[in-house]
């Protein structure tokens, strides 16, 4: 589960340091990737790919490994046999894709408990919607399926990206989320058409995410150098606007078609088929996502002390002839 | 102390204020295996992700739930990363064999002992998945690889080729198959199983 | 209590509060592979349970959810030892070793209960269970042959769990007909047979398991009487679905 694609935290102004690559070198990667053939692990790859996307696969696995706690909240009260192991089986994915993408933004160079100590220290980011409470069943349902929508957005475009290793992941990742996007859909029909209680629940949970799933898929791009030579490099496959617009188009409509409302006023589509929407409160993200969201201490605590409570284990497996390297693919 | 809407969490008793940061890179750092898993029963083993594990036992015990718990397999076979010879990656459409330096070819004569078995994969197209394409006998990597060039060199493409001494390679049991057909009853895990339209009609209707 | 009741209730009973107990670790494992793997074989035991419950309902009990999701603590016929809190990861593995090793063994012997919709189940879930077993046989092998550290967590965790897991094999009145009937072996068999198949794998160890005749069984489970972790379990448990009796959620 995963939103933008994160180039907002990339300075604007920052040189692109191409000047310093080789210029033979550079234009065939660049004329590999505009063949529309993937980059693979041991290719010749300009730093700033490199860095750009090891970022980037690294918040995404973030994301999936934090995000398993909001749901997570929730896996001992799932009601019924039918939500309790779907539930769990939910949130087994998400570490799953954590371990998937981990793996895949290994084979640029940084190895996976580098990325976990810079994640349980604070030096790392993950999607910033996570930092938000799941105070009730009806919000874990909100995550399953509209959190999850969104991020299927995402990945599917970034599917057709460039690396290899990246797509390999996201193909796999998709089709696993297709359980999720069902199985939330189901469970929000269920709440929204059921009893009083019920119907209650749920439209206040979809009152308190509407503002976070609305800057899910980041600010709109600025378009700077950067940003135009990632597009180039198929790194970023589609800017947060139209991310936002497609969510929006596949979304709405089945929100309203089973009686929910969405806290927003000026929320419609237009005769040009563009939904217009009050524009999300940008500040209040960026101090969240810098660390002031009403749960941003618990995830790194609660992630912390899986790992600190599991280095026994780790420390009695390893074995001392043992020789890390980096995945292959 | 922590307090949070995740009763499991309440139970961990956390401090409210983090604890001294750690740095747990060179405490923590497992070998990576590369795993492969065959679909269905007759068809070549395929390229699945690594996972991270201290030994192959364990990490098959891992590779079967990170890979078969999704979509069925009929067996596994795990091999540690670093026992793997990889060949440069060419260009689609093209077989990487034609780069490979010239050696000269072990004659099928030579002499037996130090002979192994290594099987050979291909990557048919960046982007996709290594498949295994079959064994060669060989006294080295290198030689394995001018083997599997005489043997699969004619197929097209071939991109990358990755050569595995057998002996390296842990591979499920046929005794075990049991153990790979449990996926296909777990119905929860499956996105046909949420059939919601007939729900949402009474809803409208009655609306 | 009639005896086929009495053995389904004692089983899926077992696999509900442990597979509740273990999916706790999701997203808090130790290793992120592990923590997958756990959390499936977790997942398998709910899904052994709802297939028993269903064999309940079928004889006339209530549904499976109305069963598994509004009993109270006396009501219930599992072990003590499914019921304790999670614990370090330590007392986790050995729970899961000690139980999934007698889970395994009466399965198998289910297989051929008189019961026909019983050994049916057990058939089927035999691919599952076997991996457990492999699963818990490599980790106990590894950590206790490993550091000095990891083998006294995991002796100080065996002596602690024993006396419950001999609760497994605590006996009902209706045991006498239960294995005259056909339906299952026994539980002093089983216990026979659990004794042998543990022990084979702590040998390979620097493990020791203490003589079992010198320890006394936590029972009482099989009669409704539970530790002070059970009623909190199922209120957790059923806290939603007890939010609204009418609900289909």
């Amino acid at each position: 589960m995963y939103g933008s694609a994160s180039t907002h935290d990339i300075p604007a102004k920052a040189t692109t340091g191409l000047e310093n690559e080789d210029p033979i070198l550079l234009a065939e990667f660049e004329a590999r990737i505009a063949r529309g053939e993937k980059i693979e692990p041991t290719d010749w790859m300009p730093q700033l790919y490199r860095k750009q996307l090891t970022r980037m696969i690294e918040q995404h696995a973030h994301s999936e490994i934090i995000g398993s706690l909001p749901e997570g909240t929730w896996i001992t009260r799932a009601p019924g046999f039918r939500r309790k192991m779907a539930q769990m089986a939910k949130v087994q994915d998400e570490v799953g894709h954590a371990q998937l993408l981990y793996s895949a933004a290994e084979t640029l160079g940084k190895t996976r408990e580098q990325m976990l100590s810079d994640l349980v220290n604070g030096k790392s980011k993950y999607s910033n919607v996570f930092n938000y409470p799941t105070p009730t069943w009806a919000d874990s349902n909100v995550i399953s399926w509209l959190i999850d929508a969104g991020a299927i957005v995402n990945q599917l475009a970034n599917a057709k990206g460039s690396y290899g290793p990246y797509c390999r992941a996201l193909d796999r990742i998709c089709a696993e989320e297709a359980f999720h996007l069902k199985y939330g859909h189901d469970a929000v029909v269920h709440m929204a058409t059921g009893t009083p209680i019920q119907r209650k629940m749920m439209q206040e949970a979809l009152n308190r995410w509407w503002p976070a799933i609305m800057t899910f898929f980041g600010p709109s791009d600025k378009m700077s150098t950067h940003t135009e030579i990632l597009m180039r490099w198929k790194v970023k496959m589609a800017t947060n606007d139209a991310c936002r617009q497609q969510f929006l188009d596949m979304y709405v409509p089945k929100i309203w078609e089973i009686g929910l409302t969405l806290p927003d006023a000026n929320l419609r589509k237009n005769e040009d088929g563009v939904w217009e929407f009050s524009e999300p409160d940008w500040e209040d993200f960026k101090r969240v996502i810098n660390g002031d969201g009403p749960c941003n201490a618990e995830r790194i605590a609660v992630r912390r002390a899986a790992e600190e409570n599991g280095a026994w284990v780790r420390r009695a497996m390893q074995q001392p002839q043992a020789r890390y390297v980096r995945p292959l693919a | 102390m922590l307090s949070s809407f995740d009763p499991r969490i309440n139970r961990l008793e956390l401090p409210d204020a983090p604890s001294i940061p750690t740095d747990k890179v060179a405490l923590d750092q497992f070998p990576t295996y590369e795993v492969f898993h065959q679909r269905k029963e007759n068809a070549a083993y395929a390229y699945v992700g690594p996972v991270h594990a201290p030994e192959a036992d364990v990490a098959f015990l891992f590779a079967k739930e990170q890979f078969s718990r999704r979509f069925p397999c009929t067996g596994m076979w795990v091999a540690p990363t670093s026992a793997i010879q990889v060949t440069p990656y060419g260009n689609d459409q093209e077989s990487v064999y034609n780069l490979l330096p010239l050696l000269p070819v072990e004659s099928a004569t030579a002499d037996a002992t130090g002979q192994q078995a290594y099987d050979i994969f291909h990557l048919k197209k960046r982007g996709k998945a290594h498949a295994h394409v079959g064994q060669v006998s060989a006294s080295s990597p290198e030689a394995a690889l001018q083997a599997a060039k005489a043997a699969f060199g004619d197929q097209r493409p071939v991109v990358n080729v990755w050569v595995i001494r057998s002996a390296d390679l842990l591979r499920s049991d046929d005794e075990d198959r049991d153990m790979w057909t449990t996926t296909p009853d777990k119905k929860y895990r499956e996105a046909i199983s949420y059939k919601v339209q007939d729900r949402i009609d009474r809803f409208k209707q009655e609306g | 209590m009639n005896p086929t009741l009495d053995l389904l209730y004692r089983l899926a009973d077992d696999q509900l509060i442990l597979g509740h107990r273990n999916s706790e670790w999701n997203g808090l494992g130790p290793i992120l592979e592990e923590d997958i793997a756990f959390s499936s074989m977790a997942q398998d035991k709910l899904g052994h349970s709802l297939q028993l419950y269903t064999l309940l309902h079928e004889l006339g009990e209530a549904e499976p959810d109305t069963v598994a999701f509004t009993r109270n603590a006396p009501q219930f016929h599992c072990c003590q030892l499914t019921e304790l809190p999670i614990g370090e990861y330590d007392f986790s593995l050995i729970r899961h070793f000690l139980f999934d090793h007698a889970e395994l063994l009466r399965f198998e012997a289910l297989a051929d209960s008189s019961y026909e919709p019983l050994a049916l189940v057990a058939r089927k879930i035999k691919g599952e269970l076997k991996y457990h077993v492999l699963h818990a046989n490599t980790w106990v092998k590894r950590l206790g042959t490993a550091t000095e550290e990891a083998i006294e967590r995991m002796q100080a965790a065996l002596e602690f769990t024993l006396p419950y897991a001999l609760g497994i094999f605590e006996t009902t009145d209706a045991e006498p007909e239960i294995i005259s009937s056909g339906l299952f072996i026994g539980e002093k068999e089983l216990q026979t047979r659990w004794e042998a198949s543990v022990s084979k794998v702590l040998a390979q160890t620097a493990l020791t398991l203490p003589d079992l005749r010198t320890l006394t069984p936590v029972a009482g489970g099989r009669h409704g009487q539970h530790t002070e972790h059970l009623q909190p379990l199922l209120d957790e448990m059923a806290e939603v679905f007890r939010l609204d009796p009418t609900a289909d959620w």
